[in-house]
C-alpha cells in the first residue's frame, strides 16, 4: 500500500509541477473539462430518466437546474464542452491525419489557437445564459431595459 | 521529418484509442447542438416534463438522443478509465476498476435507453 500511495503522490505532483507549458496546460484542462462534463453527464442521464421511471421527481430535478448556483455551473459546463471539443478535434486531426505535425512549435501554437477559439465560441452563449439567469432568477430583464426585449 | 510506422497487433486499447477520436469528432455536432438547443436557445426555465414528452414523441429526436447517449457516455467512461490508469498501476487493480466502470456504464446506459425508448409519462407527474 505504501508503494501505491507514493505512486499517487508522484502522479499528482507530476501533473502539477511538470513544466510543459502550453501542451501541459492543454492536457490538464482537457482532463478537467472531460471529468467535469462526465460528472454532469451521469447526473443528467439519471435525472432525465425520471421522466419515465419516476415522473413526479422530474419537476424537482428541473427546479435544481433553475437555481442560480446550477445556472452558473451550466455556463461553466458550456465552456467545458466547447473547450474539450475544440482541443479534442485538434488532437484527433493531428493524431489521425497529420502525425508529422506533432512538433513542439506546432503544438504550442495550436494550443493557443484552440483556447482563443473556445473563449470566442463560449462568450456569446455564456452572455445569453447569464441574461436568462438575471431575468428568471432576479427579475432583471436586461434586454427589455435596453429596449431590445 | 519522416514519420515512422510499424504494424501493431490490435488490442482493446488500440481500437479504443481510434474510437475516442472518431466518437470525439462525431460528438462535436451531436453534443454541441444538443447543448446550444436545450441550454441556450430553449433554456432550463422552458423545460418541463411536457416538453420532454413532446420531444420524445418524435422518433427523430429519440434516435438523435440514443446516439448522444451511446457515444458521449462511452467516450466519457473510457476517458475516466484512462485518467484512473495514471494512478492505478497494478494489473489486478486495473482489472477491478475496468469491471466496475464497465458495469456502471452498462447499467446507466440501459436506464437511459429504456427512458428514451419508452418516453416521458407526464400523466403520472
Amino acid at each position: 500500500m505504501a508503494a501505491t500511495s507514493s505512486t499517487i503522490k508522484k502522479t499528482v505532483t507530476g501533473y502539477a509541477l511538470y513544466m510543459g507549458r502550453e501542451g501541459h496546460y492543454a492536457f490538464i484542462l482537457h482532463r478537467l473539462t472531460g471529468l467535469g462534463t462526465l460528472l454532469f453527464l451521469i447526473i443528467h442521464i439519471l435525472d432525465t430518466s425520471t421522466v419515465y421511471f419516476f415522473p413526479s421527481l422530474y419537476e424537482h430535478a428541473i427546479a435544481i437546474y433553475r437555481s442560480t448556483p446550477f445556472m452558473l455551473g451550466e455556463i461553466a459546463l458550456v465552456f467545458a464542452v466547447i473547450y474539450h471539443g475544440v482541443n479534442g478535434i485538434r488532437l484527433a486531426i493531428v493524431d489521425l491525419w497529420l502525425p508529422a505535425k506533432w512538433t513542439v512549435k506546432f503544438n504550442r501554437n495550436s494550443v493557443r489557437f484552440s483556447f482563443v477559439l473556445s473563449v470566442l465560441l463560449w462568450t456569446p452563449a455564456a452572455a445569453w445564459m447569464f441574461l436568462s439567469m438575471l431575468k428568471h432568477n432576479f427579475a432583471i430583464d436586461v434586454l427589455a431595459m435596453l429596449g431590445l426585449g | 521529418m519522416a514519420t515512422r510506422s510499424r504494424e501493431i497487433t490490435p488490442t482493446f486499447d488500440t481500437i479504443a484509442w481510434r474510437w475516442m477520436r472518431y466518437s470525439g469528432i462525431l460528438l462535436i455536432p451531436l453534443a454541441w447542438f444538443h447543448v446550444v438547443l436545450q441550454d441556450v436557445i430553449v433554456g432550463v426555465h422552458a423545460i418541463d416534463i411536457n416538453y420532454v414528452a413532446l420531444r420524445l414523441a418524435n422518433i427523430g429526436w429519440v434516435i438523435y438522443d440514443l446516439f448522444l447517449l451511446g457515444f458521449t457516455f462511452a467516450h466519457g467512461m473510457y476517458g475516466l478509465r484512462q485518467v484512473l490508469f495514471d494512478f492505478v498501476h497494478t494489473e489486478r487493480a486495473r482489472r477491478n476498476w475496468s469491471v466496475f466502470l464497465f458495469t456502471f456504464w452498462l447499467v446507466v446506459t440501459i436506464i437511459g435507453t429504456i427512458a428514451l425508448v419508452k418516453g416521458a409519462r407526464p400523466e403520472l407527474a
